[in-house]
């Protein structure tokens, strides 16, 4: 494409009252760029002005005005390219003229006016940057698969197929066991899921099933599990098998860290990885080879549910678990299934029964996994007790008895059953007293210490993710069968069930039920109907070649330069989906439809050669290189230079509101926002070093176990980054202070002047950087 | 008690608990927001919070035997402010009035009173006594003369009236009756009360409730001229916030029932010792003091009912059989009165009678219904002033 420029500044909203409109058009002017300023540029006339241009041919457009957080819907135009710079909020709102005044009658020419040189910067990088970027070529499956494949057939797996199939979807639910169903097919009664919420009500388990049938795009695979998922979203291979048996595509597993090292400790060299790679999966075909016979899908549903905790005597042994008459509540909702409640040793009925929802022995915590459902769960099998025997008597001891939403109802329901009988309390002991138990509890709400006698004595066994035990997903990528690190989130399949729910670390699997969070069986549905949504919205942006999330319709997708590949992994590595795949050799190859399009790839290549067509390691490398670093030949005090990489995420909404606030940031800081801190590529620090800058910060999410991090693992790998910075700097004789990363949350704006003003001020203790001017 | 740290939930406990009006007692979620309201809980182990678990655990001995339950005057503070539309207060009447009958002696007399399908049969046997007593009275006044006169006192207690109760039954056929009902009465509150003592006191040893290891009957006894006056004066009812019409009511009720019984153990004497006997003259000061006491009776009794059917409070058989039977005495009471002074010999005689049924029903019911609280709680509140309760 033929570019050719416009550049457009809006002086509205107070922009033209603080800026010399005439000097900031002068500096893309000296570049021979025609310069039209405008008092509304979002407003009808300033509009038709740029539609005109746009009409007479220009199609790369800098605008300096608002930020690009706002309006981007109006400053769009097709098969442009278009870079707003914002002097409204990054320069206009967070600098007052109290604090830097404009320059007056008797000033003379060393005069430093650090409002109007901050625009001037923000043009020129905006200038270098529509210099460095192409429009981007979305990338399109030649043979794109828009069948849906749904690992598990409990309840939400089934309610995911229907949701799914009801948008004409073609849907294949597979299931490990022989029946459809799941835990909710076990049950005696379920606990309510409608209006008034306070009855018990019978399984629906048994209604979906029978509604799959009027379904003719869902086909129902039992005893069938998944041994691989190869290829990419819109373009899945899957390969299945019956349960327990051992095929060649059974998925293979990478090396372990332990592995990869030889027995001094020292790193294998590749083609020693790669043949204990080989040996460790004998008998296994590599990730990309594709199974001839697999099936091909286009994006998948993880529903695959839970198993009830193990509870072990060594874990809890004041207990007595391992007696007959101890059960944990998925055995007793067993027995209650298949007739009256009684003890299983001697199948008399049980008719003191006593529900223990917290091991005690001093804590206060709950049973491993366990939470709202096994309250729930223990309020609905004390009324089975009720159900059974009229004289019948329910305890429940809790530590914490989570009833949330409509479920309270159900909670005060069952509170008015005479027979059932519920406090707090800490189990001190469950003894053997002839055929039955005694209970002991202190600190309950009857006193400090309280004994119940009980024929049977029920566990709350939490709900264990299947992702606990196994991948399930088997997915045949480079860097694992499962999701990465899942052990922080407990095992649950789920990168960040707040913000982003459904979401795996893995495009195009989207976790639903259970499998991500303990659920109800309403809970459950409403999921899978979530769940089944993002499998479609996932087809839908493969299908036109664009992102799906969290950057939902880009574009744009990494591109390498392989001849100077170094085969050095990294971006294999690295990658927190898992987008990346190499061959023996260890070149890297790109599944684009996996890829989110976060840059952590180009923040890790050593060599350099990976980028997008609109965000690479040349246009913020430019962009860096077009700030003024103005030295002691320009002012008798030349202002300092401090770049900051801010995080497009949630620092640079932090940035935006902080500047609608007016809370005031330091003028010698200029801002270039980045996709994720991951995709920072350390030569831009080196160049902004080595051209006289006098720090460079990094603003972006918080990371570790509880990170905030948009694309789960950018803002960590830019941690470690920024660690191994400090020996280069040392090399150029700079201190490492000069280079600093900081956490913001998105609702954070009052601490992001703090922080950066702090930096400053640790920078100017510094001094100038000694290598300005050169 | 063997080990009061082992509980079993009494199901027919919390069943009839219900009955009694407690139908609220399983909504509780122990917020104890109620024992932060009363106005007139102890600061340490404050109810009713702990006897709402109780009661929805059916915890009956540990309740019955609280004497904190009688500390509670029903003000309905609680009740008002439960989040959960729990009725704590309406709970504790409940656990009174299953006290009473716990405690009473014999329990099937108590089962009796509190059952509503009983109140026939509980009326009719004094209907048919008095009946019995008007037909000696009238038909056999002769023969009674000369029995009585055999033992040398006078069978007729009557002024030369044309209409005087005592020509429909005799004065002394009423006193027959009643006199050895009232001490029948007294017998049977000094055996309940002997047990409840040392049970409250056992129960509030087990709580720490109390700094008195033993029980002292003696001490017990001494606290009882310090609480009258409180008791007297109203004055915890009159800390209620939510329901202190409730509290000049009472009061009404209770001094209304005092000067009828003082006007009553008066009338006796001047009868049996003075040997003047009745009907006295309307300027008389005893007939003020007897219609006043009726009047007080009425009022109080008929404010208590407004109360009760203007509230979505629940009101229980028991709550309605003390009630009317107030009221209907003291109804009763004054029409025969004014029946008399309107010269009725007929409506006279027929409201007399149903006046003492009404009586027979309060003196011999006493110990077994919610009227019993008058001498509980006495004996409650005595026990936790001795017991040093705070």
């Amino acid at each position: 494409m033929a570019k050719k420029y416009g550049v457009y500044i809006c002086t509205g909203c107070g922009i033209g009252d603080v800026l010399n409109i005439d000097e900031l058009g002068g500096v893309a002017e000296d570049e021979g760029h025609t310069v039209k300023s405008h008092e509304c540029l979002c407003g009808k006339a300033g509009l038709e002005l740029l539609n005109a241009d746009v009409k007479d041919g220009v199609n790369t457009l800098a605008i300096l005005g608002c930020s690009r957080r706002v309006n981007y819907d109006i400053f769009k135009w097709d098969n442009c390219l278009v870079d707003r710079a914002s002097i409204r909020e990054q320069v206009v709102w967070t600098m007052s003229r109290e604090k830097y005044p404009a320059k007056g009658p008797e000033d003379d020419d060393y005069f430093v006016d650090n409002i109007q040189l901050a625009a001037n910067d923000y043009m020129r990088m905006s200038l270098a940057r529509l210099d460095k970027v192409e429009l981007p070529v979305p990338f399109k499956l030649e043979n794109q698969s828009n069948k849906i494949l749904i690992i598990g057939g409990g309840i939400t797996g089934m309610s995911a197929a229907i949701d799914a199939a009801k948008t004409g979807a073609d849907v294949t639910i597979v299931e490990k066991s022989a029946k459809l169903g799941g835990w909710a097919a076990k049950m005696r009664k379920q606990t309510p899921q409608c209006e008034p919420y306070t009855d018990l009500m019978d399984p629906v388990a048994n209604t979906t099933i029978a509604k799959l049938g009027e379904f003719s795009n869902i086909s129902v695979k039992t005893n069938t599990v998944v041994a691989r998922i190869a290829g990419q979203p819109g373009d899945f291979t899957v390969t299945l098998k019956t349960p327990g048996q051992e095929i060649p595509f059974d998925v293979p597993f990478p090396l372990t860290p332990e592995m990869k090292v030889d027995a001094d400790g020292n790193e294998l060299d590749a083609e020693a990885q790669t043949a204990k790679y080989k040996e460790y999966n004998v008998g296994r075909e590599d990730i990309l080879t594709l199974d001839p016979e697999g099936e091909r899908f286009g994006a998948v549903v993880l529903a695959a549910g839970w198993r009830p905790a193990e509870l072990t005597a060594e874990a809890y042994p004041h207990l007595s678990i391992g007696d007959p008459d101890v059960v944990t509540n998925a055995q007793f909702e067993e027995m209650a299934a298949a007739g009256k409640v009684v003890r299983p040793s001697d199948g008399k009925e049980a008719k003191n029964v006593v529900f223990i929802q917290s091991p005690g022995a001093g804590s206060d915590r709950d049973f491993e996994y366990a939470g709202s459902v096994t309250s729930l769960v223990a309020l609905k099998q004390a009324k089975y007790v009720r159900e059974d025997y009229e004289d019948g008597k329910a305890y429940i001891f809790y530590q914490h008895m989570r009833t949330p939403g409509f479920t309270e109802e159900f909670y005060k329901s069952m509170q008015q059953d005479n027979g059932i009988f519920m406090t707090k309390g800490d189990i001190a002991s469950v003894t053997k007293d002839g055929k039955g138990f005694t209970v002991e509890a202190n600190g309950t709400l009857l006193g400090d210490n309280l004994k119940v006698k009980a024929d049977l004595v029920v566990l709350a066994a939490g709900m264990v993710p299947a992702t606990v035990d196994d991948a399930v997903i088997n997915l045949a990528y480079r860097q694992g069968p499962g999701f990465r690190d899942n052990d922080i989130f407990d095992g649950y399949a789920d990168s960040n069930f707040i913000c982003f729910p459904y979401e795996t670390q893995r495009t195009g699997i989207y976790a639903a039920g259970a499998v991500r969070r303990s659920l109800t069986m309403e809970e459950s549905i409403e999921d899978a109907t979530g769940a089944a949504l993002k499998a479609i919205q996932c087809l839908e942006s493969v299908n036109r070649g664009v992102a799906v999330h969290p950057r939902s319709g880009d574009m744009t997708f990494p591109d390498f330069f392989f001849q100077r590949c170094t085969q050095c992994k990294r971006c294999t590595e690295e990658c927190p989906f898992g987008a990346l795949d190499d061959d023996e050799k260890g070149t890297p190859k790109l599944n684009p439809t996996r890829c989110r399009r976060c840059g952590t790839c180009m923040g890790a290549c050593p060599e350099r050669i990976i980028g997008f067509a609109d965000y690479n390691v040349d246009s913020v490398g430019s962009q860096v290189k077009s700030i003024w670093v103005p030295c002691e030949d320009d002012y008798y005090e030349p202002p300092m230079r401090i770049l900051g990489l801010i995080c497009e995420n949630d620092a640079l909404p932090a940035l935006d509101m902080a500047a609608m606030k007016k809370l005031g940031v330091n003028a010698e800081v200029r801002f270039i926002p980045v996709r994720c801190l991951g995709s920072v590529n350390v030569v831009w620090i080196k160049d902004a070093l080595s051209q006289g800058m006098d720090g460079v910060f990094l603003l972006g999410c918080k990371h570790g176990d509880d990170y905030q991090c948009h694309f789960v693992k950018g803002s960590e790998l830019a941690d470690v980054r920024m660690k191994k910075i400090g020996d280069a700097l040392a090399s150029l004789a700079l201190e490492e202070e000069r280079v600093a990363q900081f956490e913001i949350a998105i609702d954070e704006a009052d601490k992001l002047p703090e922080i950066v003003n702090a930096f400053v001020d640790q920078v100017v203790a510094l001094g100038p950087n000694p290598f300005k001017g050169f | 008690m063997s080990d009061n740290t082992l509980v079993n939930p009494n199901l027919e406990f919390i069943d009839e608990m219900v009955g009694l009006g407690a139908d609220s007692l399983k909504k509780c979620f122990q917020c104890a927001t109620c024992s932060v309201a009363c106005p007139i809980a102890p600061e340490n182990s404050p109810f009713p919070r702990k006897e709402m678990i109780a009661a929805s655990w059916g915890l009956k001995d540990r309740l019955v035997s609280s004497a904190d339950i009688w500390l509670c005057h029903e003000c309905g503070d609680c009740s008002t402010l439960c989040p959960r539309g729990a009725q704590p207060g309406d709970v504790l009447s409940a656990i009174r009035s299953y006290a009473i009958t716990e405690y009473a002696q014999p329990k099937k007399l108590a089962k009796m009173v509190t059952d509503k399908s009983k109140l026939p049969l509980l009326t009719i046997v004094p209907a048919v006594w008095f009946a019995l007593m008007a037909i000696i009275t009238m038909q056999f006044g002769g023969t009674m003369e000369k029995i009585f006169g055999a033992v040398g006192v006078h069978w007729v207690h009557h002024s030369d009236a044309a209409i005087a109760h005592a020509r429909f039954i005799s004065t002394w056929l009423v006193d027959f009756t009643f006199v050895p009902l009232a001490t029948a009465a007294v017998v049977v509150f000094f055996l309940s009360l002997k047990r409840m003592v040392g049970d409250m006191h056992e129960n509030a040893v087990a709580e720490g409730k109390t700094d008195k290891q033993d029980l002292d009957i003696k001490e017990f006894l001494k606290t009882i001229p310090g609480v009258l006056p409180k008791i007297l004066k109203h004055k915890q009812f009159n800390e209620c916030g939510e329901n202190k019409a409730r509290g000049t009511a009472h009061m009404m009720v209770l001094y209304g029932f005092v000067g009828c019984f003082i006007a009553t153990a008066i009338a006796g004497s001047l009868l049996y010792i003075g040997g003047s006997a009745g009907p006295y003259s309307q300027i008389n000061p005893l007939k003020w003091f007897g219609n006043l006491g009726g009047i007080l009776i009425v009022l109080g009794a008929a404010l208590m009912i407004k109360d009760r059917l203007s509230k979505d409070k629940s009101s229980a058989y028991k709550d309605w059989y003390l009630l009317s039977l107030v009221i209907g005495l003291g109804a009763t009471g004054l029409l025969t009165e004014m029946a008399r002074l309107a010269g009725s010999t007929f409506g006279t005689y027929l409201i007399y009678y149903i006046h003492l049924i009404m009586v027979f029903h309060l003196i011999a019911y006493l110990p077994f219904s919610k009227m019993a609280h008058f001498v509980y709680r006495i004996v409650g509140m005595t026990y936790a002033e001795y017991a040093n309760r705070k």
